[in-house]
């Protein structure tokens, strides 16, 4: 046993420890700083902002008097615009069921079966490069003259028919979002072990019924989480309506917020809109995140 | 009963009927795969298509020369972008993952949150801001910024994945051998969480690379990337090969920083991230 070091007592250490703690979060805080900074200044400040101008009428803001504060901005939404709500939400759930019908199966294949899953993952890269060359690619596709043209032609179908529809807006969001639901799904499903589906097969289930009753419960969160992310990012579409939609029945909520706020400066409607949007996707993200593989941060 | 040893590789791996199944499995996946990329292959048949059904190299001459400056323009303002997102996210993820913080979690989430805000609304709300507050419209910087806010997050996930996955011990060793504390970061630190920090770099990269609807709210008038570019073509002048052999080289340069990065790292580093 060593003596004590003279001057080290014990209330001096226990000082010199909660100095070195204070310390270190001031330097904890100095480096979040920067990042604190940019998500402050470019993202919570102008979200507060969208909601004080969505209080505004038209472009009142600029108005000399100073802006004109009402909820005609509101009512209008739940006047006209609510078929752009609801074409919105219509479209992000019809993509979200496409997803899970197909992706399903998809990551079942993947994670029991496949062996080159990186040669497949090579593959499901390319909708991430954005839903905007996708739209472009089935565009093109469906036009008059298009590659699909003499197909569609031998069942008698006419090519704008199918270009500016429903199907295939919805077709072209969900090969924008089909990795995303494989994914989640993907990672639950790499945690069921096989063996409970072999004892499920010995003990005469059919593959559905192993399906409904072993794989399904399972893989809940994932499927779940799946669903929320997919329909999350889906909610924001734009390209995909603008390109592949009808004008007059694929009105989505993106589109005619731009529409209003940056060709019309209709600012107090568009806002309107966006906190709308935003109030639909942090709803939806938020549950989304309870449900994911759980927060990176304990 | 008789006991005849049955070894393990005396069975039959697979009966027909599964083996069947496997063949559907397998079937399956590569129709979706191939559903999947139609509509970049289409676009890649088009973008060799010239008068008269010929091959045509002029649509990719072409993308130098006319597109050449919006390209430019994807480049330059990505790679500011991840200048930025490296300034930001390096420090950030060092001090989530080793220093004290009351309420880390929400912490985070208030910096990922950007992730799950849809671009129309980043868009506007960021147009009334600099329109209105930050007298940014004409700058490139105000592009850049929303950028840098919007992908930022992506680059910390997969810092704060490596350095969790470091142990403090690395550091505290160099620290004991008498390393300051940058040849620390710089000698052991960095080099350690370089995997990280790259599959940050490349998924920033394709985002912002990528991007058209942030960039079709917030462009000063003098910028048009090669996203945007393709955008209003696509919108309004109806569709041309060169147009389609635009999006086709972005495609590529894309897809190509994928595939060094998955060659030089593998798939592992981008566990947590959201391409795997």
């Amino acid at each position: 046993m060593t003596a004590e070091p003279v001057g080290l007592t014990l209330p001096g250490i226990a000082a010199e420890a909660r100095r070195r703690e204070r310390n270190r979060r001031l330097v904890g805080l100095g480096l979040i700083t920067p990042a604190a900074l940019l998500v402050l200044l470019f993202l919570y400040y102008p979200m507060a902002f969208i909601v004080q101008m969505s209080f505004t009428l038209g472009s009142s803001y600029l108005s000399p008097g100073g802006p004109e504060y009402s909820t005609a901005n509101y009512a209008a939404m739940f006047s006209r615009y609510l078929p752009n709500v609801l074409v919105t939400l219509q479209l992000a759930a019809l993509s979200t069921i496409v997803n899970l019908v197909f992706g399903f199966p998809f990551a079942y294949v993947l994670v029991r079966k496949i062996r080159y899953r990186d040669l497949v993952r090579a593959f499901m890269v390319f909708p991430m490069f954005g839903a905007l060359y996708i739209a472009f690619g089935m565009r093109f596709i469906l036009l008059p003259g298009g590659p699909a043209t003499p197909i569609l032609q031998a069942f008698g179908i006419s090519s704008t028919a199918v270009l500016y529809s429903l199907p295939s807006v919805v077709f072209a969001m969900s090969i924008f979002t089909f990795p995303f639901m494989v994914m989640n799904i993907g990672a639950a499903l790499s945690n069921v072990d096989p063996t409970l589906e072999e004892a499920a097969a010995c003990l005469g289930a059919r593959p559905m019924q192993t399906f409904r009753r072993i794989l399904l419960p399972l893989t809940r969160s994932g499927v779940i989480a799946g669903i929320l992310m997919v329909f999350g990012w889906n909610i924001g579409t734009f390209a995909e309506p603008v390109l592949l939609g009808s004008i007059n029945e694929q009105r989505a909520l993106a589109w005619t917020l731009y529409q209003r706020g940056v060709v019309q400066t209709d600012y107090g409607l568009s806002s309107t809109m966006s906190v709308v949007l935003l109030v639909i996707a942090l709803v939806v993200s938020y549950f989304s995140l309870r449900y994911s593989r759980g927060a990176l941060v304990e | 009963m008789s006991a005849i040893p049955v070894s393990a590789s005396d069975r039959r791996p697979a009966l027909p009927r599964r083996r069947l199944g496997d063949l559907a499995g397998h079937g399956y996946v590569w129709l979706v795969l191939i559903v999947f990329v139609l509509p970049f292959l289409t676009l890649l048949a088009y973008s060799v298509t010239g008068p008269g059904g010929t091959y045509a190299v002029q649509n990719f001459q072409y993308v130098l020369g006319s597109f050449g400056d919006n390209l430019w323009w994807s480049f330059r303002v990505s790679g500011l972008t991840l200048l930025i997102n490296l300034l930001v996210a390096l420090p950030a993820a060092y001090a989530i993952v080793r220093y004290p913080f009351p309420g880390k979690r929400l912490l985070y989430s208030i910096l990922t949150l950007p992730l799950y805000v849809p671009g129309a609304v980043i868009g506007i709300s960021l147009v009334l801001v600099y329109n209105f507050t930050y007298h940014l419209t004409t700058s490139v910087w105000g592009l850049v910024l929303a950028m840098a806010m919007g992908t930022f997050p992506l680059m910390l996930t997969p810092i704060v994945v490596a350095l969790k996955d470091l142990p403090v011990a690395f550091e505290e060793a160099a620290e004991c051998l008498g390393a300051t504390r940058l040849q620390t970061y710089w000698r052991v630190v960095f080099p350690l969480i370089g995997p990280g920090v790259s599959a940050g770099l490349m998924l920033c990269f394709i985002i912002v690379f990528n991007e058209y609807l942030v960039t079709l709210f917030v462009h000063p008038p003098s910028v048009t990337t090669a996203p945007l570019r393709v955008f209003n073509l696509v919108r309004t002048a109806g569709l041309a090969p060169t147009t389609a052999a635009l999006a086709v080289t972005m495609q590529l340069i894309s897809f190509a920083a994928i595939l060094l990065f998955f060659r030089v790292f593998g798939t592992r580093y981008l566990k947590g991230t959201y391409l795997i």
